[in-house]
């Protein structure tokens, strides 16, 4: 099952990033040198291969699991991995378009999220692209494909906490189940 | 002669589906294909001013909606299922505009409580704490972000009591099944 198998966040790559082909990324994306990439900033600097804006959801998520300060951006000592995030995110994205079409059809997603590790019915395929998937194709582009995974993933982890015993099974009561996916969903 | 306003019915029968007055706007907002999806939904809203705001109602609200009363798992509504929709909207209206007594449109976060308890939710102070991070701007919720809201609940809540048969007040998850579940909302 998904949080018992490998898969967490793309594996750590142990080759060092040079730093000055960083720094010259970073300066470009933070238009207004204020030396922290807002929200808006990274959404312009991204790409979803659709000639429409990057899921600010999406861009909202990766911001703030890299943004250690709360402060609504981050610095570059904090790019530095989102930039591995979104690099690892786009290597994975293109693995599965396996008709680089540009989008991941509801076959490819399959293959995706069951080789994450994921058990999920056909009919929960359905969906889940009806869910994420915002250019109303039937299948999910870049931006979209990403938010859905971190949203499996939150939902992963909150289940990990409460199953103390790690046997695939919780129980909780009606609060403990609100406060756990009301604000994932 | 027709009578003003009637159509002949039989007195004290159902009117047919062409009869009911809810009818003509149905087919208006759902077009071709006689089903209503959650763009053609959210136009519709908005349109209709129920939200009383000139913003447009929420996207994410109206995709929980249909979500929520999507019996044949079209993603979309048929007529009957609009008509719940019609009839559900309306009564959350009512208790909305009892407790926005401003006329702004929006409800503070303490009258949110109150009126999620008059609904039969009876959230903990922690609980409403989560609702209100995620719906409110400012400490206030718009209509449209507390029918979010409301549908959330309805929907988490009947999963909830599945898995709790017994009404013990506490349900039992499997993995797989939690993600679907909570996914499907």
């Amino acid at each position: 099952m998904a949080y018992h198998s490998p898969y967490r966040a793309p594996p750590p790559n142990n080759v060092a990033q040079d730093q000055t082909f960083l720094w010259n990324i970073f300066q470009r994306v933070d238009k207004d040198r204020s030396g922290v990439i807002s929200d808006s900033e990274l959404q312009q600097a991204l790409s979803n291969g659709t000639w429409t804006p990057f899921n600010p959801v999406t861009v909202r998520s990766v911001i703030s699991m890299f943004d250690r300060e709360n402060k609504g951006g981050v610095n570059f000592s904090e790019f530095g991995g989102v930039w591995k995030y979104v690099t690892d995110w786009q290597n994975i994205f293109r693995n599965y378009d396996r008709d680089n079409s540009g989008f991941i059809d509801k076959n490819e997603l399959k293959l995706a999220l069951t080789g994450f590790g994921y058990r999920l019915s056909d009919q929960f395929y359905n969906t889940l692209i009806e869910k994420f998937d915002r250019q109303r194709k039937g299948q999910v582009a870049f931006d979209d494909f990403v938010q859905c995974c971190i949203v499996l993933q939150r939902l992963t982890d909150v289940f990990r906490r409460y199953d103390t015993d790690q046997d695939g099974w919780i129980q909780v009561s009606y609060e403990q189940y609100l406060s756990m996916v009301f604000n994932i969903v | 002669m027709a009578y003003p306003g009637g159509y002949g019915a039989a007195p004290g029968g159902h009117a047919t589906l062409q009869q009911d007055p809810l009818y003509g706007y149905f087919s208006a907002v759902a077009g071709q294909d006689g089903q209503i999806s959650a763009d053609e939904l959210q136009r519709c809203l908005t349109q209709s001013g129920i939200s009383g705001t000139y913003k447009p109602f929420s996207m994410e609200t109206c995709r929980l909606m249909v979500s929520m009363l999507d019996r044949d798992l079209s993603n979309s509504l048929g007529f009957n299922e609009f008509k719940e929709l019609w009839q559900v909207l309306n009564g959350w209206k009512s208790t909305f505009m009892s407790y926005d007594r401003d006329r702004s449109g929006t409800v503070e976060g303490n009258e949110l409580q109150h009126a999620l308890n008059s609904m039969g939710f009876n959230l903990s102070p922690q609980a409403m704490n989560i609702v209100m991070k995620r719906h409110s701007c400012e400490g206030r919720i718009a209509f449209d972000d507390f029918v979010g809201c409301c549908t959330k609940l309805r929907a988490l809540t009947d999963q909830f009591r599945r898995r709790d048969q017994r009404q013990t007040g506490a349900a039992t998850f499997q993995y797989d099944d939690f993600i679907q579940v909570t996914m499907s909302i």
